[in-house]
């Protein structure tokens, strides 16, 4: 078992862990299950952060290049937005899904080869890495507006005392989406900038490029429809959901279903 | 009336159900994209009005939603220059918000940028230029473009990485710019932008061994002296011949089939001699009568660089707006965090 295995393995383990404590916590709401959750995931986003440096090394380039790197990544982004949330808002078990799915991409990441391939030239770029950063920064901040949105509705529905108050929940869901616009918008203008200097253009028709637009136009909306009584609360919380579906087809449904020019193996 | 329209273009209400209205036509356009390929697959290869006038107005019952949603988001640029102008009338009392609305003005100089690129650019893909030649800029005839140098760059498996082009950009003969170009660092002038894109290497001559000289290549516009006074020059080579039944010789393709060179052979005291030598057959005649003994070895190979060559006066507006918009985002994630730092959100319905 080699160095960057290991560290897979002992990241992986410690968010594991931490489900398991915090599914304690949402049954007995004891404190120490709250503690030993916070300080398994900071562990294992460390281990994994140790790992994304080493690899990062050892290739010369930031490894995002194929599906494998990308879950890593985007497992890494997801850890990082939790902790963001956990340490600032004390959120706990209401970030609990943003966990599961980073178990489920470094569970799935796990057996496929951890190889690092060639950087195709066009990647060669300082605007390729800043594009991935913020793009997957955003995706991750999606997905904890899809998280804190399915816990309003729950929390709407069944009051239960383990889950934040609805005011709260909303304010959180809220900053996730204008975060998420933000690092997304700054991912779109860097990828427009590059997609020029590369092929001479700066909006590209392929699929990706249409899904990435779209996916920035529905987070635009959200960040207007905040303002609109109507779409308070329970409105934003299904729009939350709603969006984190483009997200997910426009990261994983084009890269593995589709033909484009964003592919993941 | 017009304090009416105004308040209409200004509403954040008009926002959200044009930007929900282009989302879904453009969610579901993108399907017919993907399974019409015969369609739109060279919408990146042209401008958008090109491409429309070429497949999109000849397939409405599939392209029909691309005007609706392109209305939609020009509707929404016009709403968001309407709510930047409203805003920046208030700005006194709502500064604050400037990175929102710096976000709003970055896209509605994206939208126009884009709409000005569609209509008044092109694109020109497959342009090939050997080191030394000038070609015309498509479109644009005062301009030409030569390329001086050219090195492709390969690691130690042969894999090509990189090709250093030196460009140089003439407008009416006189150099306007000159750079090194290669991936991802293309020349940019004006809205014109060239991009190396592939390269090749192409048969241009032949090297034939020839006993009283050892190897000599032969290409157009080569000259030997001949022992007897007279001489032999090289008018053209094709890679690929083809003899017509009319006795023309016609040109196949770029790569060696049937090689042949048109050759013209002076004498002091004779007519000058112009004829095709098939590399395949026998040397014709008249050569070997002037003393000329040649055996064909290897293609002589030149390197041609492939360019892109695209235009879009829209672009360094788009850039503008690019600009505009990631300074919004900054100013807008400051004020986020002082805000909230103070309390300050929308209130709970």
């Amino acid at each position: 078992m080699t160095f960057q295995t290991t560290l897979l393995i002992s990241s992986f383990s410690g968010y594991l862990a931490a489900v398991g404590f915090y599914l304690l916590h949402v049954r007995h709401r004891r404190k120490a299950f709250l503690a030993a959750a916070f300080l398994l995931i900071l562990s294992g986003f460390v281990l994994q952060t140790a790992l994304l440096l080493l690899r990062w090394r050892t290739a010369g380039f930031l490894p995002v290049t194929n599906l494998f790197s990308t879950q890593l990544f985007f497992s890494w982004t997801l850890a990082l937005v939790f902790l963001y949330f956990e340490i600032r808002y004390r959120i706990h078990s209401a970030g609990l899904f943003v966990v599961l799915l980073n178990l489920l991409l470094l569970g799935s990441a796990l057996p496929r080869n951890p190889a690092i391939p060639p950087l195709i030239p066009t990647l060669d770029t300082p605007l390729f890495t800043w594009h991935i950063v913020f793009s997957f920064t955003g995706y991750a901040l999606f997905a904890m507006a899809f998280s804190l949105g399915v816990l309003f509705l729950v929390r709407k529905n069944r009051p239960d005392s383990a889950l934040p108050p609805l005011p709260v929940l909303r304010k959180l869901n809220e900053e996730a989406i204008f975060l998420g616009f933000c690092f997304f918008t700054l991912c779109l203008i860097l990828g427009s900038i590059w997609a020029q200097v590369a092929w001479g253009f700066w909006f590209s028709w392929n699929i990706k490029g249409v899904w990435s637009f779209i996916v920035w136009l529905f987070y635009a909306g959200m960040c207007h429809a905040k303002f609109v009584r109507r779409w308070q609360g329970t409105g934003y919380a299904w729009l939350s959901i709603a969006g984190f579906g483009v997200v997910l087809f426009t990261y994983l449904g084009i890269g593995l279903l589709l033909e484009s020019n964003h592919p993941l193996e | 009336m017009g304090a009416r329209l105004w308040s209409l273009f200004c509403s954040l209400k008009l926002a959200i159900v044009l930007a929900s209205l282009a989302t879904l036509l453009v969610m579901g356009g993108s399907l017919a994209m993907h399974f019409n390929p015969s369609v739109f697959g060279n919408l990146d290869g042209t401008i958008m009005a090109a491409w429309w006038r070429q497949s999109g107005e000849t397939n409405l019952s599939m392209t029909w939603w691309l005007p609706l949603a392109g209305s939609c988001l020009l509707l929404l640029g016009i709403n968001s220059l309407c709510c930047f102008i409203d805003w920046a009338r208030n700005w006194r009392r709502r500064w604050r918000k400037t990175g929102e609305y710096l976000i709003h003005s970055g896209f509605v100089l994206v939208v126009i940028a884009y709409v000005w690129g569609s209509v008044a650019g092109f694109r020109s893909e497959g342009n090939q230029l050997t080191i030394g030649e000038t070609i015309s800029v498509p479109h644009m005839p005062e301009f030409s473009l030569k390329l001086e140098s050219f090195e492709p760059v390969l690691n130690n498996d042969g894999r090509p990485l990189d090709m250093r082009n030196t460009l140089a950009l003439y407008r009416d003969g006189t150099p306007v710019k000159k750079t090194v170009s290669r991936i991802n660092h293309p020349l940019i002038w004006g809205g014109l932008t060239v991009i190396p894109s592939s390269f090749g290497q192409f048969p241009t001559g032949f090297q034939f061994h020839w006993p009283t000289r050892g190897t000599v290549g032969l290409e157009p516009g080569t000259s030997v002296e001949l022992p007897s006074g007279g001489g032999l020059r090289v008018l053209s080579f094709y890679p690929d011949a083809a003899l017509a039944a009319d006795g023309r010789v016609l040109r196949g393709g770029d790569r060696i089939g049937n090689p042949a060179l048109e050759i013209e052979l002076t004498h002091p005291y004779r007519d000058p001699w112009r004829g095709w030598y098939f590399l395949r057959g026998r040397l014709p005649f008249p050569l070997v009568e002037a003393g000329v003994h040649i055996w064909p070895m290897e293609p002589i190979y030149r390197s041609v660089s492939i360019v892109t060559i695209n235009r879009d006066p829209g672009s360094r507006l788009a850039l503008g707006g690019g600009i505009l918009m990631g300074t919004g985002v900054l100013l807008a994630m400051i004020s986020f965090y002082y805000k909230r730092s103070r309390g300050d959100r929308p209130q709970v319905g």
